[in-house]
């Protein structure tokens, strides 16, 4: 018999591949599922050059877009479209952000399912590190539901890999209630913020999206939760669940959240860590934003497409004493990092100065009119807030930067923390700041002024209206990710107009579950508004 | 196989070990001889030459003894007075003859290797007369090979079985492999490969194939036929029998070839002096540089000095118990570019023996080939063809010259070295028990290895070594290795009986294991200071110090466990039966299927022994046959049905290093399994006109369901984004024909004709079930500048190979392209919607790139000593897409152009375009091989036979298609009918052969 059954045994082996049943037997095999889902997030949570979440958070707001520029960035219209708010049901951007949202959320079911299934002594670790792993996974779960309401409103839920085939669109309040839970679940056993926590969730971004999440209840769920808004935001303001270097706390100015050291940051609540140096693992986002010949300018070697600029007008919100206008944005002619000399450009401005400006139309044949359609190579101001450093020795003597190419990329930081407890105690108090909201904004925008500067571009509770607030906060978070958010809680983004934008449909408020999705799961439901 | 297979391999046939033991004993007690037998010897001959003929079987009819003619064709047998004595022998019209007493009967026997009566046609697991077939198989012999020097055994039946396209899209390439397709496209993204089987080893590998040693190949069309292979089968199976040693006198075989090619139907592009003047004259815009040389750049690569040639030596001989035949086989071809050659030493060992009162028989076949192949040079024919021909390949110091846009193609074969060397070796043992009368016990055993080394190196001076950024004027080397391993395990039990004299009875079961292991490495270094080492001291280059060196190596395997069994049943000789199942499991299979059944019934019916048949006198021979098989199709990746991990990217650990992040990156599929071809096949064997006219027809009609391929799922709840599932059906009908025609047979000249013919339809059925849809798929990437995308479009319902693209209304006056819309309004290219959807499109069914009608026709003629042979071929009612006239009859290219740039295509000033301006047909008629032998009449006695042959190869094309030579363009698969820009050159080949016997 027992020959019998080997001359059928049809087990099919692996050698140079992984099985998810050989897997899990020692620390180092667990971290590297535990982490999967991180190095998945660079595709859709940061400006990564794929259709993610990043792109129609910001592209869709006031704020930044991505003009066609001559022949360059037509690309199907997509980019208008998002623009214009006349994104189709079958956007293939859209689908694309749900996929990619939706994989790395299975990334986290995936560990999860299996870290349960085994026992702490099996997989090398201790019953504590188990709890604390699958605690981070669930809260990095539901860091995944959070950005897909976020963009979607309602959405399936779903905890196990493959369960159910089909699975049914809950509707947003429902699915608020499920992150909330899956948070206050599972916030204590996940481990506190430390330097060995860094680029990953921990207890300190579990309160981070606790406070996204409070602060955007009214719209999510049409009960405002400003108290429990304001108590999530004390845990992080008074550094109860950890830093990544000591106590949590601003930090003292606008370069060490984003320089490339920003991993000594002591603001950073969540990032996604970056290493070029050591692990060959570079941020992903200059494709979005650097010109064809950034690398001179920069010293580096990093090019982009030139997409992502600024919609004319933004750049004149910052004053000019305000120093995140010089520091976080590039205008003007630009210098060679190595010579010094003008970097010309490669398209309309070929052999002729490459200056970025503050409008977007074609100066070179002297056209006046300005929209989505009518870019050159130099249109709109560019990104500069977070800066890679130079690859090159510099004309004025700069030598190499050891650490080129490894800023993190920040999801949270304290600095948006304090804005929500400030814009909670606002909302609370019937729309008007007190002082404690004031000192609040005031304390992280004293950064961006020099100390003689300060006293005139001080708030009082008289000018920190919410309007301001609103234009404070895309001063002080351009670029980030929340602009869209901001603008949906503000009141203003299917109802303003802007630059080549009309206001639209109060249903652009969501967008459209992917129609690819519905056309393969029947139990998906469309948005309103979109049927 | 590892130690703990080989174990259980071993376990399983230490079971079967017992049972034989227990089965001789039986034997063993039953084998006494009868009193009233008489001895009855004699010789046999042949009727023709008069030779004596050695192992001829001679049985008692009706279960007896059964013994061989030794070397001189003697034989001594004991038969009651009263008994049948039978004689046969392969390749001889078996004769029964009474004893009547007598104790010397001399017996002549009339050699006919056409008659269906004679021919033995393998089936698989065992062998029919061709007449009890009832399935469609094609049976070629050695007399019937194509001549011109095989590289592969696949080439020696090109055009000889109806239905099977066999298309060399890489010309002569001696280290090429012509594609091969049996009766249309089976699936879309498994195995498009027929199953080899070499005398009996399943999964053969055709490298240890030399012509001089096959003695026949049988191709097993149809599902009925195939099913006994079971998933392996969908392409159809293709089995070879070799030639194997025969009891008698010691015989000497050595045969040779020797064979140049020379280049023809060369692209027609402009000289350098053409060049130069349609600048002047500005036919050529003067953006063109002239540097002053004149280069035929093409010519550069062709190795003009190029000698072909192949030895076989091969030797047999032995007594009735024992008996051997060995050959060595000694090749070097040289292809037609420099660089790009191969050289083989191979050697092929046969044993039989008998014992056991001749109850057991065994047979070793040990076999082996040395490859040494220059991998080099064969390509780059595209560059070489389109380069300014006024650069050069120098510099005027006599040094190469390079640039950064173009790799000077000669500098890089003179200086670098890529190089295989391989060693391919099978091993098969074969023991046949004949148990008791009728039942006979097989053990079949094989293993088969193939192993490489390959090496490259390019030294400090050469082109990839100077413009290298990370190590500029840095030597780089590379070295791989390749091993895989076959076993396969499969004992048999057959049963023969005939019962009343009337039903005959054969019964095969029996089980198959067989095993399929892989594995690899490969390592490349670069920065080396000096050019002492080559690829021979591989970790010396900077590169691996600064982590910027490649290597890699992989791993893997695959089983295929089958149970099956055949019923042959016949009935008075005139009605046939055949049932077949195969069940099978594959390790591939998802848990869910882990095996298949693949059943198959086929029936036959000798019209032509009918009574009512008897006064039709035109009719010498008719057979229907009717069948019905289904097959599988298991060749797909190993684990695609199960989760495994994969690497994304390296990420920040607690203790701050950055290390691999793993997670799933596959959808589980436990319902993975086979595609599942059903056939029908409707076939007719005839003999006609006083034997003059034999052919077969056949008719089939074929449907694979559960076509695999990746479809998008649904996420959440899956992880992944796509799968790997079973959905689509695609389906061929068609006609096949051989026919063959003695038209005069003197004794001092004869003429025959041999037609093959076939055609067939192609459709991509459904693409979609409930779960997963797709409207269609798209096949043939055009390439070249432009980014034009794929040419054909097969929407569902559809046939395969169809063309989708603008069509063409003419040029505006400055040479703009105009193409029609749907409503036949000509416009230009912006205005052309190129939608996949066919309710909106303005893009048309241009074209089908599918041949319809396949046709080769053999004439062969012998004049006294003299033989003389026409072998054409051709392929009609397809097209092209010429690709070297949408790229290069095109002034946009800076480069050389085609003459037709200036004339046919003159007009043209606009960029590349895809439309039904460069479709054309394809058809063509080729006179493929002449040959003209001559055989020698010997004296002494000593020497069996000289004839000396030679061939001329390609020797004429007739066809309207104005790119590369048709014949070599892809015609298999769903992606077909795309000429190359740069296409292996074609070839017109002269050898010159001997055939020596002594």
């Amino acid at each position: 018999m027992l020959a019998f059954a080997s001359c059928t045994d049809l087990t099919e082996n692996a050698y140079d591949q992984m099985l998810t049943d050989d897997f899990y037997n020692n620390r180092n095999e667990v971290l590297s599922a535990v982490l999967r889902p991180y190095t998945h997030a660079n595709a859709w949570v940061t400006p990564s050059g794929q259709d993610g979440w990043w792109r129609p958070a910001e592209l869709s707001g006031d704020q930044l877009a991505w003009p066609t520029k001559g022949r360059h960035g037509e690309d199907g219209g997509k980019w208008k479209r998002l623009h214009y708010h006349t994104w189709t049901v079958d956007e293939g951007g859209l689908n694309n952000a749900w996929r990619l949202m939706y994989w790395g959320m299975g990334l986290c079911n995936d560990p999860i399912e299996n870290l349960e299934a085994r026992e702490s002594a099996d997989m090398g670790i201790s019953d504590e590190e188990k709890a604390a792993f699958i605690a981070e996974l669930k809260l990095l779960r539901a860091f995944h539901y959070l950005k897909l309401m976020d963009l979607f409103g309602n959405i399936p839920i779903v905890t196990q890999v493959g369960i159910p085939a089909q699975p049914e669109t809950r509707p947003r309040a429902e699915v608020f209630n499920f992150i909330e839970s899956e948070i206050l679940e599972n916030v204590n056993q996940a481990p506190v913020l430390s330097r060995g926590m860094m680029g990953r969730m921990s207890q300190a971004g579990a309160y981070a999206m606790l406070v996204e999440l409070y602060l955007n209840a009214e719209v999510w769920t049409g009960t405002p939760r400003w108290d429990d808004c304001i108590a999530a935001a004390n845990k992080l303001i008074n550094s109860e669940a950890g830093g990544q270097n000591g106590t949590m706390e601003l930090d003292p100015n606008i370069i060490d959240q984003f320089k490339n050291t920003n991993d000594l940051s002591k603001e950073v609540i969540m990032s996604i860590a970056y290493d070029y140096t050591t692990a060959n693992f570079q941020p992903s986002w200059p494709g979005e934003f650097f010109h064809f010949k950034q690398r001179e300018i920069y010293g580096g070697a990093r090019n982009g497409n030139n997409g992502i600029v600024l919609i004319p007008g933004v750049y004149t919100t910052y004053s000019d004493q305000d120093l995140r206008k010089s520091e976080w944005l590039l205008e003007g002619t630009q210098y060679n990092f190595a010579t010094g000399a003008v970097v010309t450009g490669s398209e309309e401005y070929n052999e002729r100065p490459l200056v970025f400006v503050d409008n977007i139309r074609r100066n070179s044949v002297n056209e006046t009119s300005s929209t989505m359609s009518d870019g050159e190579e130099n249109s709109g101001v560019r990104f500069n807030k977070y800066k890679l450093g130079n690859q090159l020795v510099g004309h004025d003597g700069t030598p190499i930067d050891l650490n080129y190419n490894n800023n993190d990329w920040n999801i949270y930081r304290l600095t948006w923390i304090y804005f929500a407890k400030a814009e909670a105690i606002i909302r609370q108090n019937g729309g008007t700041a007190n002082q404690e909201a004031v000192d609040l904004i005031n304390t992280c925008r004293k950064r961006a002024f020099a100390e003689a500067d300060w006293a005139a571009n001080a708030y009082t509770p008289a000018t920190l209206t919410l309007d301001e607030l609103l234009a404070e906060r895309g001063r002080e978070f351009i670029f980030e990710g929340f602009r869209r958010n901001d603008l949906i809680r503000f009141g203003k983004f299917t109802s303003e107009s802007w630059w080549d934008h009309q206001a639209s449909q109060a249903t652009r408020s969501l967008f459209p579950i992917p129609q690819q999705q519905i056309d393969m799961n029947p139990n998906l439901q469309q948005n309103p508004g979109y049927n | 196989m590892d130690n703990y297979q080989l174990k259980k391999l071993t376990t399983a046939l230490i079971g079967f070990k017992r049972g034989l033991i227990m089965l001789f004993s039986l034997i063993i007690l039953s084998g006494n001889l009868s009193a009233q037998d008489i001895k009855v010897s004699g010789v046999v001959r042949d009727v023709q030459t008069k030779e004596l003929l050695p192992g001829v079987t001679v049985t008692v009819k009706g279960g007896g003894q059964t013994v061989r003619t030794d070397g001189n064709g003697r034989y001594e047998i004991n038969a009651s007075a009263q008994a049948t004595l039978v004689f046969s022998s392969i390749g001889y019209v078996g004769q029964e003859l009474a004893v009547n007493g007598r104790s010397s009967i001399n017996v002549s026997l009339d050699s006919d290797i056409q008659s269906l009566e004679t021919v033995v046609v393998q089936v698989g697991y065992g062998n029919l007369k061709q007449k009890e077939v009832t399935s469609a198989v094609a049976h070629v012999d050695t007399s019937q090979f194509r001549q011109s020097g095989s590289r592969n055994a696949l080439d020696l039946i090109q055009g000889k079985v109806p239905g099977l396209q066999v298309t060399r899209t890489s010309g002569s390439n001696p280290n090429s492999s012509p594609s091969v397709q049996l009766r249309g496209v089976v699936t879309v993204t498994g195995s498009a490969s027929p199953l080899y089987v070499i005398d009996g080893i399943p999964g053969g590998n055709m490298d240890l194939l030399q012509q001089d040693d096959i003695l026949s190949i049988d191709v097993l069309k149809d599902g009925s036929g195939a099913a006994i292979y079971g998933s392996s089968a969908n392409a159809g199976v293709i089995l070879v029998t070799t030639k194997k040693g025969k009891p008698g006198a010691a015989s000497f075989d050595y045969n040779n070839y020797v064979r140049k090619e020379y280049v023809q139907r060369k692209p027609n592009v402009l000289t350098a002096q053409e060049f130069r003047d349609k600048i002047a004259s500005g036919e050529l815009s003067s953006s063109r540089a002239d540097r002053g040389y004149s280069t035929d750049f093409y010519d550069m690569m062709i190795n003009h000095d190029n000698l072909s040639h192949n030895h076989n030596f091969a030797m047999s001989g032995g007594t009735n118990n024992t008996n051997y035949r060995a050959s060595v086989n000694y090749r070097n071809l040289e292809g037609i570019g420099l660089e790009n050659g191969r050289q083989e030493f191979g050697a092929r060992l046969n044993m039989n023996q008998r014992g056991f009162n001749d109850r057991l028989n065994v047979q070793l076949n040990l076999v082996n080939n040395f490859n040494n192949a220059n991998l080099l040079g064969g390509g780059a024919w595209e560059s070489e063809l389109f380069k300014n021909p006024t650069f050069s390949n120098f510099n005027d110091d006599g040094s190469y010259y390079f640039d950064l846009q173009s790799t000077n193609e000669y500098a890089r074969l003179m200086q670098e070295t890529s190089f295989r060397k391989q060693q391919t070796t099978s091993a098969d043992f074969k023991a046949d028990l004949d148990i008791i009368a009728g039942l006979k016990g097989t053990v079949f055993g094989s293993y088969q290895r193939n192993s490489w080394n390959d090496s490259q190196y390019a030294p400090q001076d050469s082109e990839t070594s100077i413009e290298n950024t990370d190590y500029p004027g840095g030597a780089w080397a590379a070295k791989s290795d390749f091993l895989s391993q076959a076993y396969a395990f499969e004992p048999t039990l057959q049963y023969d009986r005939l019962f009343a004299e009337k039903h005959n009875f054969t019964v095969i079961g029996g089980y198959s294991y067989r095993y399929y292991k892989e594995e690899g490495m490969s390592a490349s270094n670069r920065g080396f200071i000096n050019d002492l080492f080559h690829e021979d001291n591989l970790g010396q280059g900077t590169a691996l110090i600064d982590g910027r060196a490649g290597m890699g190596s992989f791993k893997n395997d695959n089983k295929l466990i089958a149970f099956f069994g055949r019923v042959n049943y016949a009935f008075n000789g005139k009605y046939m039966l055949q049932a077949v199942i195969r069940r099978e499991g594959s390790s591939r299979f998802g848990t869910n299927n882990k095996w298949g059944n693949f059943p198959a019934v086929s029936a036959g019916w000798n019209v032509s022994e009918e009574e009512f048949m008897q006064n039709v006198n035109f009719v010498n021979y008719l057979k229907l046959r009717v069948g019905y098989g289904e097959t599988g199709n298991s060749g797909f990746s190993n684990n695609a049905s199960r989760v495994t991990l994969g690497g994304g990217g390296r990420y920040l650990y607690p203790d701050e290093a950055y290390r691999e992040t793993y997670g799933p990156n596959r959808n589980p599929n436990p319902n993975l399994r086979w595609e599942s071809k059903r056939e029908y096949n409707l076939g007719l064997d005839f003999t006609l006109f006083d034997q003059k006219l034999n052919g077969n027809l056949d008719v089939f009609q074929r449907k694979t369901v559960d076509l695999l391929d990746t479809y998008t799922t649904p996420q959440p709840p899956f992880i992944q984004s796509n799968i790997y599932t079973n959905v689509g059906t695609i389906s061929s009908k068609g006609i096949e024909l051989g026919l063959s025609y003695k038209a005069i047979d003197k004794k001092d000249f004869s003429w025959s004709v041999d037609l093959v013919g076939s055609t067939t339809k192609n459709t991509l059925d459904s693409y979609s079930n409930d779960i997963y849809t797709l409207d269609y798929k798209e096949f043939g990437s055009i390439g070249g500048a432009g980014a034009l995308g794929n040419a054909i479009v097969t929407y569902e319902g559809e046939r395969v190979g169809e063309f989708w693209g603008k069509r063409f209304a003419g040029f505006t006056e400055d040479g703009k392209w105009l193409f029609y819309n749907r409503n036949g309004e000509a416009v230009r290219n912006d205005q052309i919607n190129n939608s996949r959807n066919r309710e909106l499109t303005d893009l048309a069914p241009i074209g089908n790139a599918v041949p319809k009608y396949l046709l080769s026709i053999n004439n062969s003629f012998t004049y006294k000593r003299f033989d003389f042979r026409v072998f054409m071929r051709g392929k009609f009612d397809y097209d092209i897409l010429n690709t070297m006239a949408l790229s290069y009859g095109n002034k946009v290219w800076q480069g050389n152009l085609l003459q037709d740039a200036f004339t046919k295509y003159a007009e043209i000033d606009d960029t590349y375009m895809y439309s039904d301006y460069y479709i054309e047909s394809g058809s063509h008629w080729k006179i493929d091989e002449v040959t003209i032998g001559y055989t020698f009449k010997l004296p002494a006695t000593y020497f069996r036979n000289l004839r000396v042959y030679f061939t001329g190869q390609n020797l004429a094309t007739i066809t309207g298609y104005s790119g590369n030579d048709p014949d070599f363009i892809q015609d298999t698969g769903l992606g077909p009918g795309i000429d190359s820009r740069g296409a292996y050159p074609s070839t017109r080949s002269f050898l010159i052969g001997v055939n020596f016997g002594f």
